[in-house]
């Protein structure tokens, strides 16, 4: 099972709670009764070869894998005491407390604006046109392109380069000011500078929402994470906070992937 | 060094053989270039020839031989004014007080008394319509000079076919200057006609332009509707498999077919509707929806499931996915589907002739429900008559025909062009 640091307690400013959850593909079993909890205190980031489970587990946080006909997800994941996996849970409404970016930046071929406005919109926060504006001006400049893109916001924002493209997806995500957001290894489509830019992007957000990263470069949770959890064939090998994952890691297998025997 | 430059020629892109393969396959290169150009000319060799054929034989088509006869009505006895000639009777006042024998005189006093035999005993309406449209007309004091329609044995002698004296005729008349062809713009708003020279293709085209809005009001929605429910929200089971290969095989039944199942079915239901639009374009429908059900889903799943997982995780529900983000996207690849099936439906025949549009039908349709024609099947009726002045009238048809297709393809092209974007 898990290895779990000491230093890590029952964290009452938990935002989600993730408890034995499994993922199946029909009769496989993609992810094995992992359990995790996620704050807006820090940063975690999910580690761990490619195939080892950890973009499935992500997906369980906002239920996007009810897309896939074949997943089934078992065991509970609270969001503030509530179930989001039984059946009453209102997705739609999850979607919204609960927010994600993309590996691939996936901008509406709409204008930089519509995209931005789209998720207000469909929610009905904003009643008039100025307070719209005024969403699209906030989250612009929280994902740090208002400047770069003010004077062009009737562009398409599918004519933005990819790193810019990506911090509109992560401006589209907190228009809806959600609780979490989940990355699903946002750089690795990225240039060098790009992807430092996100990352500085995930440090400032941090705080205000809780932010789970998965990312395939270690270097990358090391910097902008402050909690990882090492993944490795479905199953959570070591969870704890990223200096000790890094520095000294419990476990051989752990050792081995961030030294770079394998992976 | 000499040792190393003999190992760079035993390599074995190195060898003259393999030169030799290298040249061989550039040949086939140009050979298979020569061929594919070779059938783009093929292809558009023969569309300039059929178009061309089509254009130069459909200008006679446009035009008739007319003869000129003026009138003078003051002098005719002929009475009326503004207000009678405006009356829905005017015409039967008119016919009641002889118009007829009126016409008839002044075109033996114009044309001697064989060249008035060759104007048909229609022509007077001519002059009747003439008249109602413009009642200023009775009162003129110069002649009026109408040009009235030939008799297509006239109209065959002025071509140089037909009895010799007919072309005698023909020729004096033409060296008079009382006999010439002329454009005939009629053409294009009456309707069908047992003489080639009185017919028009207004009847027709209004069946066809009627029968393709029922198609297109038809398919289009349901068609797109299945496509987004199969695509979009149907479970992946053997039901929609089944339903799947139903579709595609609908997409291959023979038009006929659908004829006959409009026959059965429709007919069976509207009996009265025997040869309507309404009738034709649903039998029509039946046939364009699975054309538009298939390209409908080819053009959903082109849309990038990035764009759906980007939607949905913003918090859409899948009714607004598909609305906001996929048929937007879909919509030029779906229109093109509709293009194929609209203009497969404007040109079909056969299921038309089982549901009665082979009907003669000589007045337009004033609405869905009136019987009509549409203008492939009045293609292939005039095709059919022994008359010489058809086959001109035929091609004049058939440039109809091709000009309608132009212009609800430029429609649809314009419309997919609009809602297309790039991502």
């Amino acid at each position: 099972m898990t290895r779990i640091h000491d230093s890590i307690k029952d964290d009452a400013s938990a935002k989600m709670k993730a408890r034995d959850v499994s993922v199946y593909y029909g009769s496989k079993k993609a992810i094995d009764e992992v359990s995790i909890d996620i704050s807006p205190d820090y940063v975690t980031a999910f580690i761990g070869p490619s195939g080892c489970g950890k973009s499935t587990y992500l997906r369980c946080f906002n239920r996007m894998n009810d897309t896939i006909p074949v997943a089934r997800v078992t065991g509970s994941i609270e969001l503030e005491g509530e179930n989001i996996l039984d059946d009453t849970m209102d997705v739609v409404q999850l979607r919204a407390r609960v927010g994600m970016v993309f590996q691939k930046p996936n901008p509406f071929p709409k204008s930089i604006y519509e995209n931005i406005a789209y998720g207000p919109k469909i929610h009905g926060l904003a009643e008039k046109k100025a307070d719209l504006d005024a969403i699209v001006e906030k989250s612009l400049t929280r994902a740090g392109l208002w400047d770069e893109v003010k004077d062009r916001l009737d562009d398409s924002g599918t004519a933005l380069s990819g790193g810019q493209q990506q911090r509109l997806c992560i401006a589209r995500a907190i228009a809806v000011d959600p609780e979490v957001i989940l990355m699903d290894e946002p750089a690795s489509a990225l240039d060098p500078i790009a992807t430092a830019k996100i990352e500085e992007l995930i440090d400032e957000l941090s705080g205000r929402y809780a932010i789970v990263i998965v990312t395939h470069s270690m270097q990358q949770a090391a910097r902008v994470s402050q909690r990882t959890a090492f993944f490795h064939l479905g199953k959570m090998v070591e969870y704890g906070p990223t200096s000790d994952i890094f520095t000294n890691p419990i476990e051989e297998r752990t050792k081995d992937y961030i030294t770079g025997r394998y992976g | 060094m000499n040792n190393a430059a003999a190992i760079e020629t035993t390599r074995p892109t190195r060898t003259p053989e393999f030169e030799k393969r290298l040249k061989k396959r550039y040949a086939r290169e140009r050979s298979f270039k020569l061929m594919g150009q070779g059938a783009i000319l093929f292809s558009v060799a023969v569309l300039v020839f059929l178009l061309g054929n089509m254009l130069y034989n459909g200008i006679g088509g446009f035009q008739r031989a007319e003869l000129e006869v003026p009138i003078d009505f003051p002098e005719s006895g002929l009475t009326g004014d503004e207000v009678s000639l405006s009356a829905p009777s005017a015409v039967q006042v008119l016919e009641m007080q002889g118009m007829a024998e009126v016409v008839h005189f002044y075109a033996e006093e114009a044309l001697s008394s064989e060249g008035a035999e060759q104007i048909s005993d229609q022509a007077w309406r001519d002059v009747a319509a003439a008249l109602t449209a413009d009642p200023s007309l009775i009162e003129s004091a110069e002649p009026v000079i109408f040009h009235l329609p030939a008799s297509s044995d006239l109209a065959s002698g002025l071509a140089g076919e037909g009895s010799p004296e007919m072309q005698a005729l023909a020729a004096d008349l033409k060296a008079k200057g009382k006999l010439a062809e002329n454009w005939d713009w009629g053409f294009l708003s009456r309707s069908d006609a047992t003489s080639p020279q009185a017919v028009g293709i207004w009847g027709a085209l209004k069946g066809s332009i009627f029968t393709m809005l029922v198609t297109l009001a038809l398919a289009f929605p349901v068609g797109m509707l299945a496509a987004l429910y199969l695509e979009e929200y149907a479970p992946k089971n053997r039901w929609t498999d089944l339903i799947e290969v139903s579709i595609n095989n609908l997409a291959a039944v023979p038009s006929i077919i659908f004829g006959l199942l409009g026959l059965a079915v429709f007919l069976w239901i509207f009996p009265n509707l025997r040869s309507a639009p309404l009738i034709g374009g649903m039998t029509l429908a039946l046939m364009t929806m699975p054309v538009i059900v298939i390209s409908g889903r080819n053009a959903i799943k082109t849309v990038p499931p990035s764009i759906r997982d980007g939607a949905l995780a913003v918090g859409a529900s899948p009714v607004q996915v598909v609305f906001h983000h996929v048929l937007p996207l879909a919509l030029p690849g779906m229109l093109t589907g509709t293009i194929i099936g609209m203009a497969r439906a404007l040109g079909e025949t056969a299921p038309l002739l089982l549901i009665g549009m082979r009907a003669f039908v000589a007045t337009p349709p004033a609405d869905l429900t009136s019987p009509t024609t549409v203008l492939p099947v009045q293609i292939f009726l005039w095709s059919d008559e022994i008359d010489r002045g058809f086959v001109e009238r035929t091609s004049a048809a058939i440039v109809v025909l091709l000009l309608f297709l132009l212009v609800m393809n430029s429609v649809a092209i314009y419309l997919r062009n609009k809602f297309e974007k790039t991502w």
